[in-house]
């Protein structure tokens, strides 16, 4: 009786599991966050494909298959509909498949989901991708994937590889003449953020919700730090972190303390937890600024407090690369930098940022853009600085 | 960042910060009076986040939605029993497998509601009022903190009273306990054992809903995946440290809640984060030591004499 109840038990677990990831192994174009419009669209366009696809096979069974399609496979450790990272991915490869047709170019997404079960899956899910051979390039982002990647690396010499927003190390890992590399220039917008979020404070105190202080978060920090203080030499930056991406409570204390201790913009960077900030300022009538995705569009109900957003175009990064790759000019065994010269990061300026933020402001935030796309301005990042030399410029700004 | 301490806004951070907790505490409390340990208090409070954001969007009401919340926290409960119970399921098993359901099971759900895989921010729910106490407002700093907190904050500090009076002072309280202290005994003046745990689970799972509640409708005005981070299992560090008594679960919520927001406040400062975000734990390691002492000398006084 005891053993059966433990295997029912052990059953819901699974299932659980399962049911979590329910959405596994979609292909690609379902990404539920789509309006009514585009999914008709999109309804045709699959159509479109399913009859495209049918003529082929009747035509030539092999056709599907062979060495003329390049094939990706996006294995995400997440799920799609994050309006995010992943989404922005899939959107960019989507793009792709639509501009050149199925049979040209053609990818699989895989969401290996992202809670602490699932990451046990990241490793093998890698290996059966690169075993299958089947796949030009396997791409995945952030840090979750990169030992699961490595040992996939080093069984499958040929497999091609795309990592984004997380450094890959090349020394002694694998073949690295298989691995490209995507960094996000992170602290170039966020310096636009910092300068916008300076010119429009009135009290002269900013604040900056991070989720971990890591490297990542750190670039954002120290961007965001370095915009304010060019902007406003006397500007005061209170910086909190919440110690992960999914306390919005915790969040949101953190930011009300920040509120109430003067600041009047803030900049979210905290997964989640970052959603907190929003509710805050909301609350205290005070600007946060989004990340990631738009956030004023998400939150409807907090846009007039959320001034733009700083993105970083996983889409876009990913669109480019396979044209370079298809084309052979993709400089594997490299780590690429994108920034806004690249179109790797960028605000949203919409009519909505047009409506929040006064014209001069945004005309200095685009001067800036310019500053930093030629090079004038060099914005700090925090894979060049020190841990003393951040905590340095933070202390240059704190709220005493 | 010293007068911010001095702020009403602190204090009212506290008691924020102490509601969810709070509930979860007085529930893992009273389960663990009838014998129990309820670790799903996670679960739990996730899913009542979730099902009070949907429950209250759904009915337009914030007291239909609670209701319908503290019913979901109690079919938990029913379940948890059921299978612990009747099943002889181990009762760690049992909130494992509850905590892992709630994980998935609350995005599976919020996609299904919503469309959405991180939060609700497209369910329009309806958060717990903000209740404000006549006159009592008008007293400068106290009036601030006393009046104008969330319903379910003033609910909260009523549950430590009416828990107390309900396992010390009702006949149902001392059956609870009695099955707690020695199953078997009770069972012998013939309590059915199996009747009062389920009780007590029942009445664990309603009590941490109305924190999970509050998470999403109250603390936060919408649900984000995995928004409990944890506070299930600080409150029943919290209930077992306070003795699995309400009234020590009480204050023992209260010092962490004032811990958490302690260490909000210095953030603001230039101390590194890590060091600040090591006050709550570091806390109840402190208090949990000075609890121990305290036991141990009046055990050593008792066998002393």
């Amino acid at each position: 009786m005891k053993k059966a109840m433990v295997f029912a038990l052990s059953l819901t677990m699974v299932l659980s599991m399962a049911g979590c990831g329910s959405k596994k192994e979609t292909e690609a174009p379902a990404t539920e966050a789509k309006t009514e419009a585009a999914k008709e669209t999109e309804a045709v366009k699959e159509t479109e494909a399913v009859t495209k696809a049918a003529v082929e096979t009747e035509g030539a069974t092999e056709k599907t298959t062979s060495e003329g399609t390049y094939k990706a496979a996006f294995l995400i450790p997440g799920t799609l509909g994050d309006k995010s990272f992943w989404d922005s991915g899939n959107d960019g490869l989507t793009k792709l498949r639509d501009e050149l047709g199925a049979d040209v170019f053609d990818f699989k997404v895989e969401q290996m989901g992202g809670n602490a079960a699932d990451m046990a899956n990241y490793e093998p899910t890698f290996l059966d991708y690169a075993d299958s051979g089947e796949y030009d390039v396997i791409i995945t982002g952030s840090w979750q994937c990169v030992d699961g990647i490595i040992s996939a690396m080093e069984m499958y010499p040929d497999q091609k590889f795309i990592l984004f927003d997380e450094e890959f190390d090349f020394e002694g890992n694998g073949n690295p003449e298989t691995m490209y590399n995507i960094m996000f220039k992170q602290n170039e917008v966020s310096y636009l953020v910092g300068a916008e979020a300076a010119m429009m404070s009135e009290s002269g105190i900013v604040s900056f919700l991070g989720g971990m202080d890591g490297k990542v978060i750190n670039d954002f920090l120290v961007g965001y730090i370095q915009g304010a203080k060019d902007t406003n030499p006397d500007i005061k930056v209170a910086v909190s972190m919440v110690g992960d991406y999914e306390d919005s409570a915790k969040g949101k204390d953190l930011s009300l303390a920040m509120y109430n201790a003067g600041a009047d913009c803030g900049f979210n960077v905290a997964g989640n937890a970052g959603l907190g900030l929003i509710e805050a300022a909301a609350e205290t009538g005070k600007y946060a600024f989004g990340v990631d995705s738009d956030q004023a569009a998400l939150l409807p109900e907090y846009a007039e407090f959320i001034p733009t957003s700083a993105l970083k175009n996983v889409g876009d990064a990913l669109y480019t690369s396979i044209k370079r790759d298809m084309a052979g000019e993709l400089p594997y065994g490299t780590t690429e930098y994108l920034g806004f010269a690249e179109n790797g990061v960028g605000l949203v300026e919409d009519a909505h940022y047009e409506e929040i933020v006064p014209e001069d402001v945004r005309t200095k935030v685009d001067e800036l853009q310019e500053k930093i796309t030629s090079g004038e301005i060099e914005v700090f990042s925090s894979s060049t600085m020190s841990t003393d030399e951040i905590e340095e410029l933070k202390a240059s700004v704190a709220v005493q | 960042m010293w007068n911010s301490l001095l702020t009403p806004e602190f204090y009212n951070s506290i008691l924020r910060a102490t509601t969810p907790i709070l509930f979860a505490t007085l529930a893992s409390g009273v389960a663990a009076k009838s014998g129990i340990c309820n670790m799903a208090l996670e679960g739990i409070l996730l899913f009542s986040a979730l099902f009070g954001v949907i429950f209250s969007s759904v009915t337009h009401s914030f007291l239909l939605g609670i209701l319908l919340t503290m019913v979901v926290g109690g079919c938990i409960g029913l379940f948890m029993a059921f299978f612990i119970l009747n099943m002889k399921t181990d009762e760690i098993l049992a909130a494992i497998a509850i905590n892992l359901i709630a994980t998935g099971g609350t995005v599976l759900l919020l996609l299904a509601f919503s469309g959405d895989r991180g939060s609700s921010t497209s369910i329009t729910n309806v958060s717990a009022p903000v209740l404000v106490i006549p006159f009592i407002q008008d007293i400068p700093f106290i009036g601030k903190i006393l009046s104008g907190q969330n319903v379910l904050t003033y609910l909260a500090l009523i549950m430590v009273v009416v828990m107390h009076l309900f396992i010390y002072k009702t006949p149902l309280g001392l059956k609870i306990r009695a099955v707690g202290e020695n199953k078997n005994a009770a069972e012998s003046v013939g309590i059915s054992s199996r009747k009062i745990q389920y009780i007590s689970l029942v009445l664990s799972g309603v009590l941490c809903s109305l924190g999970g509640y509050f998470l999403s409708g109250g603390y936060m005005n919408m649900f984000t995946k995995d928004m409990s981070a944890g506070k299930g299992f600080i409150a029943l560090a919290a209930s077992s440290m306070g003795g699995d008594t309400p009234i020590g679960g009480f204050l023992v919520s209260m010092l962490f809640g004032a811990a958490q927001a302690f260490a909000n406040m210095m953030q603001l400062t230039t101390i590194p984060v890590e060091l600040i975000q090591m006050i709550p734990y570091l806390t109840t390691l402190i208090g949990l030591a000075i609890f121990s002492y305290i036991v141990m000398k009046r055990k050593a006084k008792l066998s002393g004499k």
